[in-house]
């Protein structure tokens, strides 16, 4: 047990156990790495230089790279410097995370899908060649996200779609790629890193707030399991972004009576109301459902959405 | 940078950029270090052109779809000065970007100014003109002509210190024409469209201060929301016929009013600690106050489908609201170097509840007002806990299990005024969720990544026919890069039965696709992918057929096969050809017209809107081509056109092609 601790402390000390005599400062790094110094005024690091306050360790290349007394001595060479190309997709992240992890949007991020399957900061983050004007990234945010998720990709090609092709909407939008809380609907399962808006809402509601309610009557799926019941929030073959061609199919699948959906207590059994006996399928006019019930996503007026 | 390098990193990020007919922001062009100017560096690029767009077929689905339409454009632009020691006056940075500026449906700015260790100052600008043409939904009666216009401001004081704080400010409107329905007089009447002059406003006020104390970070920000929606609706003509063709049935006069406003203001507080190398916790916590308030002073006249005049006067008004709160604590430890173990748990309690009176006139007479009178609770309580064991570098496993119980009470019911007072004890369900997870990643050889995930879930009482509830999903990726080349697939599951009396929901959606980019050179850079998405569906449907209760199974097949292809060619470093193609299809489930045999099981059925339903073929490509030539050092000279074709299989009233295209001048200084 006390060999134990010992290794986790050795490892809790390593970074400190470097000798202020090895930080070299970054005018020695610039003497072979013009090409970086040169352009390193435009990057957020920067200012750990420009600041003039920070310790060795946390000031410039070094504080990023390690101590660089070995690799100057060595005249170069990945193994006598911490080289981000060679390090391991954990380790990377502890070395960001060492500075950018205390903040609220970063809360999740070593829980999140993106850190278990090992797509850490570097993978999207360029440090030192960032073509983008925020955030160094690699590439721009939307073609930064295709380059693994071709599906969404595909997606944002349907005809219906949410703008993301025309920049006009981001990925980060709705997403928080660094991972997100629980979801507050859906069984508070498979968040797909949907970032909340005002801590605990669908981020839908953040632009389609007509939606967000309260009202009166809600339509009880869009607030228990969330606006993905109906509409496919990518893309859709679909007008209107909805899961099929045809509204009355949709509402049908659910709206069926049966079982012991939706309803409870001394309707349980009821199921979800299944349209009413004056309501002939057959005529096209009660298969435009949206027609009668306009307010669907929820009214303060009439229980049925009529107004 | 070396210039050879940089122009790879331009080409191949130009090769993915493929925004339809957008600017050719990102060319290399002008001299990529800007000017130095006193202690600032200064980057300066617009794109100036004039759009082009015509199209045939459904104007109405292209505006829908496409929208862009002819007009001069500041297409793009980008400002950058930046302090060369960091060390400015005022500020040391100041970035500023635009996207088709001058009436293109999709505009966007963003700017951001700051001053190391004192302020930043973040904006964004954006406004999407959206139009939503009389689709066959809702019989085609609904419609929208909006415009929508966001921005957000933030500043944040001291962003590299211990005590930062945070003001915020975010608006967002839409406003425009829309046509929507009302179906009067009860239900043996009809349905008839009106208009509606939609105006939409929200305003968000933040404000916030984040202190790190003991290694802590706390995080607190307060928060109000407003919400204003007024948007009157009135008949479209006098004597206005139903949509349902029942004569004599008409609306003579119709006026309505729905002021809906209301404030949510927030409580978010934050507390982090990320140790790094034994453990790590986050908690957060939230309060939300939800209210909104509202009148409906409605008067409709008319005659009834049987013939009797009616003249019917609503009026509603109330307040209704959702107190919701949240709390989330997640733990990670790291016990050993190859061990992470992390458990999140999470609360979260929403409560909607209203009180409104409602009275209704016909003719004169009053029928019994009342209150209604509904309440949907919703508690979560969630727990998860996820391991990954770090065997050796090249191979990983993770593995979790997660637990949910969601407790959902309802009091549905209204109260007649003098009369007894409803039961308002809420009628509550559980329903409990079991989800497993499992998976590894493994690098076999330098650049090959193969990743695969699976997901069980079992729930006990979901909340619709369609949610989940025993499901099961499997996800696979491979991955090979290889300096300038890139090979990616992946394949994808999620099947989910849910059972029901009248039959089994099942839902089986099967995803692949595969992807590449190369760019073995300076000057010729290409990428492609494909992607099959399938989806069907088989689900109960109950409901009555001319008087008689009918039971039927919906089959919905959709099989959509997507692909892309974008290659770049550059010359001499003077020129740009680059060209493009999507392609996306669903063929549904084969049959080449709408009619089709009954797919699903179950009682037989006439009603071929069903079996049409079942299936939806359509198809929509747009190729594009681009040109960027250098004119000299500052100028370059570009050109664009794209094409779009859309097309349904089984009708054609909605189908058009369009040709769209830029030509424009980049100007860098």
């Amino acid at each position: 047990m006390y060999s134990l601790r010992a290794l986790l402390l050795a490892c809790a000390l390593a970074p400190s156990a470097a000798l202020a005599a090895d930080y070299v400062g970054s005018n020695v790094c610039k003497t072979c790495h013009p090409d970086v110094w040169s352009n390193f005024y435009r990057n957020p690091h920067f200012k750990s230089v420009a600041s003039g306050k920070e310790s060795p360790e946390n000031s410039g290349c070094e504080s990023c790279h390690g101590p660089g007394k070995a690799h100057v001595e060595a005249r170069g060479g990945k193994a006598t410097v911490i080289a981000f190309s060679e390090l391991a997709p954990d380790k990377t992240l502890d070395a960001c995370l060492r500075c950018h992890g205390q903040t609220i949007s970063r809360a999740n991020i070593r829980r999140s899908t993106h850190t278990e399957q090992d797509v850490v900061c570097t993978n999207c983050h360029s440090i030192h060649k960032s073509p983008a004007p925020k955030f160094l990234l690699a590439k721009t945010q939307t073609e930064l996200c295709y380059t693994c998720h071709g599906s969404v990709r595909a997606q944002f090609s349907m005809p219906f779609k949410h703008r993301v092709n025309e920049g006009v909407i981001q990925c980060t939008d709705c997403h928080n790629p660094h991972g997100a809380f629980a979801p507050t609907w859906k069984m508070a399962s498979r968040p797909r890193m949907v970032d909340q808006k005002q801590g605990n809402e669908e981020a839908c509601l953040n632009c389609h707030t007509d939606k967000r309610g309260p009202f009166v009557y809600e339509h009880g799926s869009v607030r228990v399991e969330g606006c993905e019941t109906c509409h496919q929030p990518h893309g859709s073959m679909n007008a209107r972004l909805l899961r099929r061609p045809t509204v009355f199919t949709m509402c049908l699948e659910c709206h069926n009576g049966e079982g012991s959906f939706g309803n409870f207590g001394p309707k349980f059994g009821t199921g979800v109301q299944r349209p009413p006996s004056d309501h002939n399928l057959a005529d096209p006019r009660y298969r435009n459902c949206t027609t009668c019930h306009p307010r669907i996503h929820g009214s303060n007026t009439s229980e049925f959405f009529f107004r | 940078m070396k210039p050879t390098f940089s122009i790879l990193c331009l080409a191949a990020l130009g090769v993915y950029a493929q925004p339809p007919v957008a600017p050719t922001t990102g060319e290399p062009v002008g001299n990529p270090r800007g000017d130095n100017t006193e202690n600032y560096n200064v980057m300066d690029s617009f794109e100036l052109g004039y759009r082009f767009a015509t199209a045939g077929g459904d104007f109405d689905m292209y505006r829908s779809t496409v929208n862009y339409t002819d007009g001069v454009r500041l297409l793009s632009s980008s400002l950058s000065i930046q302090s060369r020691d960091g060390h400015g006056h005022w500020f040391d940075q100041i970035q500023l970007n635009t996207q088709g500026l001058g009436n293109d449906p999709y505009e966007s700015a963003t700017l951001r100014i700051e001053k190391s260790g004192l302020y930043r100052y973040d904006m964004m600008w954006r406004e999407n003109d959206f139009f939503d043409p009389s689709l066959t939904i809702a019989n085609g009666a609904h419609f929208e002509n909006t415009s929508r216009r966001w921005q957000d401001h933030d500043l944040t004081l001291f962003p590299q210190g211990n005590f930062r704080f945070f003001l915020g400010y975010s608006n967002n409107v839409e406003d425009g024409p829309a046509l929507t329905t009302i179906q009067l007089f009860d239900f043996r009447g009809d349905e008839f469209p009106l208009i509606a002059n939609i105006h939409r406003l929200q305003n968000e006020y933040r404000l916030g201060g984040e202190i790190k104390v003991f290694g802590f970070r706390l995080n607190v920000l307060r928060g109000w929301e407003d919400f204003k929606e007024d948007t009157p609706t009135s008949i479209l003509a006098v004597a206005e016929p139903g949509l349902s063709g029942l004569a004599p049935a008409t609306l003579n006069a119709f006026q309505s009013s729905q002021p809906y406003h209301g404030t949510s203001p927030y409580w978010r507080v934050g507390l982090f600690r990320d140790e790094g190398r034994v453990w790590a916790l986050n908690g957060r916590f939230s309060y939300v106050a939800g209210e909104r308030n509202f009148i409906d002073n409605e008067f409709s006249g008319g005659i009834t489908p049987i013939g009797a005049a009616m003249t019917q006067q609503i009026l509603a008004i109330g307040d209704a609201r959702r107190p919701a709160v949240t709390g989330n604590l997640t733990v990670s430890l790291f016990p050993a170097k190859f061990l992470t173990i992390t458990n999140q748990t999470s609360v979260a309690n929403i409560r909607t509840e209203g009180d409104a009176v409602f009275a209704e006139l016909q003719n004169g007479v009053a029928i019994t007002p009342f209150i209604p009178y509904t309440y949907l609770g919703i508690r979560t309580i969630a727990n998860s806990t996820d391991s990954e064991v770090r065997f050796r570098r090249w191979f990983s496993m993770h593995a979790g299990y997660s637990y949910s119980d969601r407790r959902i009470g309802v009091i549905d019911g209204q109260e007649n005024l003098g009369g007894p007072v409803p039961n308002v004890t809420p009628i509550t369900q559980t329903n409990l969720l079991h989800v497993g997870t499992l998976g590894f990643r493994f690098r076999p050889m330098a650049g090959l990544t193969l990743l695969v995930d699976g997901e069980i879930g079992r729930a006990d009482m979901p909340y619709t026919p369609i949610s989940d509830k025993n499901y099961q999903t499997f996800h696979a990726r491979a991955e090979y890069k290889l300096k300038s080349f890139r090979l990616g697939a992946f394949a994808k599951t999620d099947y989910n039965l849910n059972s029901v009396s009248l039959t089994s929901y099942a839902s089986h959606s099967r995803n692949y696709g595969v992807d590449g980019s190369w760019t073995p050179n300076n000057w010729f850079a290409i990428d492609a992918g494909y992607n099959k998405i399938h989806l069907n569906t088989l689900g109960g449907m109950d409901f009555f057929d001319v008087g008689q209760l009918t039971n039927f199974n919906s089959l919905y097949i959709s099989n959509i096969h997507t692909a892309t292809l974008g290659a770049r060619f550059s010359i001499r470093k003077r020129a740009d050809f680059y060209v493009g193609y999507s392609h996306t299809q669903d063929v549904g489930d084969g049959r080449s017209t709408a009619d089709g045999l009954p797919l699903g099981e179950g009682a037989s059925t006439n009603l071929d809107a069903f079996l049409v339903a079942q299936t939806f073929p359509v198809k929509f490509l747009s190729p594009e081509a681009r040109f960027s030539l250098q004119l000299n050092k500052r100028m370059r000279w570009n050109l664009g056109y794209q094409y779009y074709g859309y097309a349904e299989q089984f009708s054609s009233i909605q189908n058009f092609h369009a040709h769209t295209g830029y030509s424009s001048v980049l100007f860098s200084f």
